[in-house]
């Protein structure tokens, strides 16, 4: 298991290289001129020449690439177009409320779906798995930023009882993690569900009644465990998904995460920030890819990781 | 995760069912209430798409400067919005872009994701590792950004829409296939077609394509519903179909300045789109329980 | 592998990352908990919560394009001009100042006793020091924009100074009014930090700047020009409408600018808070590619004009707040004089268009940005010119791919632009920059904003003759000369101006917002 994590970090940095390369290309490759748009609509092509050269943007692209690359190994990444700030700066700020969003969003949806789909599982095909199912399945339904209008609408302007936006402490997270829950909620509860029903007809489940268990001991400890396997998996893919931050819910509650700074930067072309962003969300993805193959050997004693 | 039992039983089973396919589907959908109330619900979504234009009973493009953001009354069902301009109307005459914006876009999807998939898990190798790795590449990046680069490439335009969606459904299409195709591959038949001497196109096509369609049906029918909430914000970046258009995305964005004031003009698109992807996605549910073998009753 | 090596291995990976995410977080909660402290419901009658509606860029006064920033930096640093609630200059760390007639030398005298934030003197010397810092930095955006022109700074005194300009720049003393003073130990030590936390004079000092969340600055005591004031005011972009609104009537933000146009009426009503208008110098128009057909046409030109209902621009995309643009310029804008508008007229409309060869319209192109304000606008246009049998075709533009589509033609025969809905904002005090980048020929893309590829030689000569003297009267005499010619030449479809709305909750006072929108809460009070 040692030799296969170590396998897979070391696999990890081509990957990242290659993630590099691509997310160079596309910045560069999409129109917009970051020298125009901080010089500003009246300026003439030589103010907006000048600052091409004060920001570097005048140099070969293989040059401006392999500069950001040595910088990076150093653990610089550059400085902001727009704002002057070290854009390490600007994610430090930023980075920990999204990641403390993504968390709480993760733990609500996860035990509420988990419940809803055990619910709906034993209750298979009668009203409880109907409300169940049509719940969850609403969850996935709604627009983000429409859920987000209205929780605000109800829960900040007309019942007062959270801040309408902005980070104020604890507070201030709940309505987002509802509207950004709400869809992960419903994955996994229906994900449950199906995986619940699957195993239940399993062989071992058979055989547990067929024993005499108790059908709430069957429940709780063969099936549930069984289908927690698959519900790992997909939680920690949505776990990986949600790090990179959620623009519109981020900008509905003017909630200070990556995500709004990253939307913020593409309308301004700030190439470095928009770079160590995408770098840093494909590297948190493949990190959090790889825990949770990890997690799901370790859970399922049948899938051997060396073969 | 499945065991060989069960795929074979599965087969088995697949095989008694063909004598009546249909008649066999029909009987178990019918117990999925839900997803059966769905169905009806969307086909009729569907006539008033085809429909719509000629039963609108105002122009949806006529602006009324003298009407502006009048609440739901007897004239106008749904109120009128920032411009007048009646929103039952135009919900009924959106209802066609909607639902052809999110069908192109998960169809073409659809194509390129199960041809990507079919390759990948047919024939392994190096050629896995780049398709799977290109999809891990796409998936690592946030859907929206990647919606905003494709705009911003190609431009404003529902076409362009369409495309930024499809492309982010690619990957999971692709997934999806291939698994099911590392399965299908394992059955004694392959082989034994393969061993034939049968073409690998024939043998992707006849043997194992067949084999991924119920999941790809339950999977078609999710996405869906997923690519109208794409479009949707989409919409909300001031990226998604020409702002004139009653594409329920851009109505639902374009309403919310007046969310605290004329509520409806938020509220009635909103619900639209509310209401026909949870359909999707409770006949998508449907499906799964009825199509997909492993939670098959009994 | 068994279960228990294989579920250590898990537990030191999870505690590994749980170590990293705690030694971030630690960090993050120490600030954390400042921000809850700090910005957190403020009912005391010593603190203010501000909502805006966009994130600061920067602090550097020096390098600062947005208002919001510039709002900030106006509490916390002063220039040797300034502007008042009308935006005409004033003087602030200039007692007094004088420009020769060629407009090329400026002559100020310092005020004295005044100290900086971290205790440096303000003199002559400091001035020099900031001069010479956006002289010598070409990135800064006060460069480009008249620092450059600076041939020489010359101290004369303790708090006398002269700066020598290469050529006449009408613009610079607006200029003199936007770069704020920076302590001069800043520029020399710690140049780095500007855009995070300047240095300056103004009655309140840098606290914090947690980025995208708030910016919070607290009363500098020393302050030079004494008075009493709110003890800390919190800034929060805050870039939803409906949230930002939200926190005003929930009491979250004592201060909000702006106030969305639909929520106006709903505000009013409402006894805890009050809301106050304030035409401003932003202008709405359509610029008219008159280079190419069938915009190089004036009557073409002239039926769009007529054919757009201005009052109802105003109703249906500004939700009845605004004024007609009835100039080139908006009425706050210095030399400003008022023209005979184009009445709505669609059958006048629709015969200039037959006259000009086109009785059945014809299909066009309108550009502009994705702001929903714009889209809306657009839309409008599109109704309008609809009723004269113009078929518009709406391309809503993600900012940079537009700035690249109308930027990327290099000359007005590549420019694929016809009509680009945009705005356009000056100081009041700068008609120089609310013409010659929209109508004078140099300023063709990508060489400037003149989108419509005007050119009109008297048009030229008039704006050039204006901007080498530092007579106000024959500027006047010139200026006004202007606006007719222009107005009559139609290069745009004239629109709208923006009246800037701010609210406040009732038991604030002293909150102003000049027109070009820059929010002045230094002498706000709070009961």
């Amino acid at each position: 298991m040692w030799k296969y994590t170590a396998r897979r970090i070391v696999e990890m940095i081509p990957i990242l290289i290659v993630i590099s390369i691509l997310t160079f290309l596309f910045i560069h490759l999409i129109p917009g001129d970051p020298a125009r748009l901080v010089a500003g609509k009246d300026a003439t092509i030589e103010d907006v020449e000048n600052v091409r050269h004060e920001l570097g943007l005048d140099k070969p692209i293989l040059k401006q690439y392999v500069d950001y690359m040595k910088n990076l190994m150093t653990g610089e990444l550059g400085t902001s177009l727009t704002t002057g700030l070290p854009v390490i700066d600007m994610f430090k700020t930023r980075f920990m409320p999204s990641l403390h969003l993504t968390f709480l969003s993760m733990l609500w949806a996860t035990l509420i779906g988990l419940m809803i789909g055990v619910f709906s599982a034993i209750n298979k095909n009668k009203w409880p798995d109907y409300f169940g199912m049509v719940t969850a399945v609403s969850g996935i339904s709604i627009p983000g930023f429409w859920l987000g209008l209205l929780l605000i609408q109800l829960f900040s302007v007309q019942l007062g009882l959270f801040p309408t936006g902005g980070l104020d402490g604890f507070s201030s997270y709940i309505l987002p993690s509802l509207t950004l829950g709400a869809g992960i909620m419903s994955m996994i509860a229906r994900f449950t569900r199906s995986s619940m029903l699957e195993t239940l007809q399993a062989d071992f489940i058979r055989t547990g009644r067929a024993k005499g268990l108790k059908e709430h001991s069957v429940i709780v400890t063969h099936a549930l465990r069984n289908s927690l396997i698959s519900v790992v998996t997909v939680a920690g893919l949505q776990f990986g998904f949600l790090l990179g931050g959620s623009v519109v819910v981020e900008t509905v509650f003017s909630f200070p995460g990556m995500g709004r700074l990253l939307i913020d930067s593409i309308a301004f072309r700030d190439y470095p920030v928009i770079q160590s962003a995408l770098l840093l969300f494909a590297f948190e993805f493949i990190l959090v890819n790889l825990i949770v193959d990890v997690l799901y050997t370790v859970l399922n004693p049948k899938i051997q990781l060396d073969s | 995760m499945t065991s060989p039992t069960t795929v074979q039983n599965s087969q088995v089973q697949k095989k008694q069912r063909k004598y009546s396919p249909l008649k066999e589907f029909w009987k178990s959908f019918k117990k999925q209430k839900a997803a059966l109330l769905a169905s009806i619900f969307i086909g009729l979504l569907i006539v008033v798409a085809i429909i719509g234009p000629y039963i609108a009973p105002y122009d949806p493009f006529e602006p009324d400067y003298d009407a502006l953001l009048e609440g739901p009354s007897a004239s106008h069902l749904a109120g009128t919005d920032e411009y007048g301009r009646d929103i039952f109307s135009r919900l009924i005459v959106g209802a066609k872009i909607s639902l052809m914006v999110s069908f192109s876009a998960v169809f073409l999807g659809l194509i390129l994701g199960t041809i990507l998939g079919l390759i990948s898990g047919y024939f392994g190798g190096w050629i896995d590792k780049v398709i799977m790795r290109s999809c891990d590449v796409l998936f690592s990046f946030p859907d929206l950004l990647l919606a905003i680069a494709i705009v911003a490439l190609l431009g404003p335009g529902i076409n362009n829409v369409i495309i930024a969606v499809m492309i982010f459904s690619v990957p999971s299409f692709a997934r999806l296939v291939r698994g099911a195709t590392l399965n299908a591959k394992e059955n004694v038949y392959v082989e034994a077609a393969q061993s034939m001497g049968a073409s690998h196109v024939r043998v992707l096509w006849k043997h194992i394509f067949p084999e991924t369609i119920s999941e790809l049906i339950i999977f078609v029918t999710m996405r869906i519903g997923t690519a109208i909430l794409a479009a949707s914000g989409l919409s909300f970046l001031g990226l998604g179909a020409s702002p004139e258009m009653p594409e329920w995305g851009v109505m639902l964005s374009s309403g919310r300045d007046y969310l605290g004031t004329s509520s409806h003009v938020v509220i009635m698109p909103g619900i639209a789109i509310f209401l026909t992807v949870l359909a999707f996605n409770l006949i998508g549910d449907g499906l799964r329980d009825v199509l997909d073998p492993k939670i098959k009753n009994n | 592998m068994n279960y228990v090596k294989k579920l250590v291995f898990v537990i030191l990976c999870t505690l590994l990352l749980a170590a990293c995410a705690e030694k971030d977080n630690s960090n993050a909660s120490n600030t954390g908990e400042k921000s809850t402290t700090e910005s957190g419901k403020v009912s005391s009658k010593n603190e203010l919560v501000i909502a805006v509606n966009e994130n600061f860029i920067s602090m550097d006064p020096h390098n600062t394009g947005d208002t919001n920033s510039g709002s900030v930096q106006e509490t916390m640093l002063e220039g040797l001009l300034g502007f008042d609630a009308d935006g005409q200059i004033i003087k602030v760390l200039a007692e007094d100042y004088s420009i020769s007639d060629n407009a090329l030398e400026y002559t100020f005298k310092l005020q004295e006793g005044v100290t900086f934030h971290d205790g440096e003197q303000f003199n002559a010397e400091a001035v020099k020091a900031n001069i010479e810092r956006i002289m010598n930095d070409e990135s800064l955006r006060l460069y480009s924009r008249g620092f450059s022109l600076i041939s020489n700074v010359e101290i004369l005194g303790d708090y006398d100074i002269k700066v020598t300009l290469k050529e006449p720049y009408g613009p610079m003393i607006t200029r003199f009014g936007v770069a704020k003073m920076i302590s001069p130990k800043m520029i020399k030590e710690n140049l780095k930090d500007i855009p995070k936390q300047p240095v300056g004079t103004g009655p309140y000092k840098f606290v914090e700047w947690v980025q995208g969340d708030h910016l919070s600055i607290e009363k500098f005591d020393g302050y030079w020009g004494g008075g009493d004031r709110v003890s800390k005011i919190t800034y929060k972009p805050v870039p939803e409408n409906g949230s930002r609104v939200a926190m005003l009537k929930a009491g979250d933000a004592q201060v909000i600018y702006p106030v969305p146009a639909q929520n106006i009426d709903e505000l009013s009503n409402n006894k805890d808070v009050e809301v106050n208008k304030v035409p401003s110098t932003i202008a709405h128009y359509v610029s008219l590619n008159t280079y190419k057909k069938p915009l190089d046409d004036i009557k073409v030109r002239q039926a769009f004009n007529y054919a757009v209902d201005k009052e109802a621009y105003i109703k249906v995309v500004n939700s009845g707040l605004g004024l007609p643009l009835d100039s080139i310029i908006p009425s706050k804008t210095v030399y400003y004089k008022q023209q005979k508008m184009y009445e709505h007229n669609i059958e006048k409309a629709k015969a200039l268009l037959a006259e000009a060869g086109y009785p059945n319209g014809f299909d066009i192109e309108i550009w502009g940005n994705t702001n929903s304000d714009t889209m809306k606008g657009m839309q409008f246009i599109q109704q309008q010119l609809g009723q004269i049998g113009v078929k518009v075709e709406i391309k809503s533009m993600e900012e940079g791919t537009l700035s690249d589509e109308i930027y990327g033609a290099q000359t007005p025969d590549d420019a694929k632009l016809q009509m680009w809905y945009v705005s356009w904002s000056a100081y009041a005090s700068d008609i120089t920059n609310a013409t010659k980048p929209l109508f004078h020929s140099v300023s063709f893309p990508p060489n400037g904003a003149n989108t419509a590829y005007y050119h009109n030689t008297e048009a030229d000569q008039l704006m050039d003759e204006a901007n080498s003297i530092s007579d106000v009267d024959r500027q006047a005499e010139l200026y006004e000369k202007l606006q007719e010619i222009v107005y009559q030449d139609t290069p745009w479809i004239f629109l709208g101006v923006d009246e800037v709305v701010y609210g406040v909750r009732s038991n604030v006072s002293g909150v102003l917002v000049n027109p070009t929108g820059g929010l002045d809460v230094k002498n706000a009070k709070v009961e």
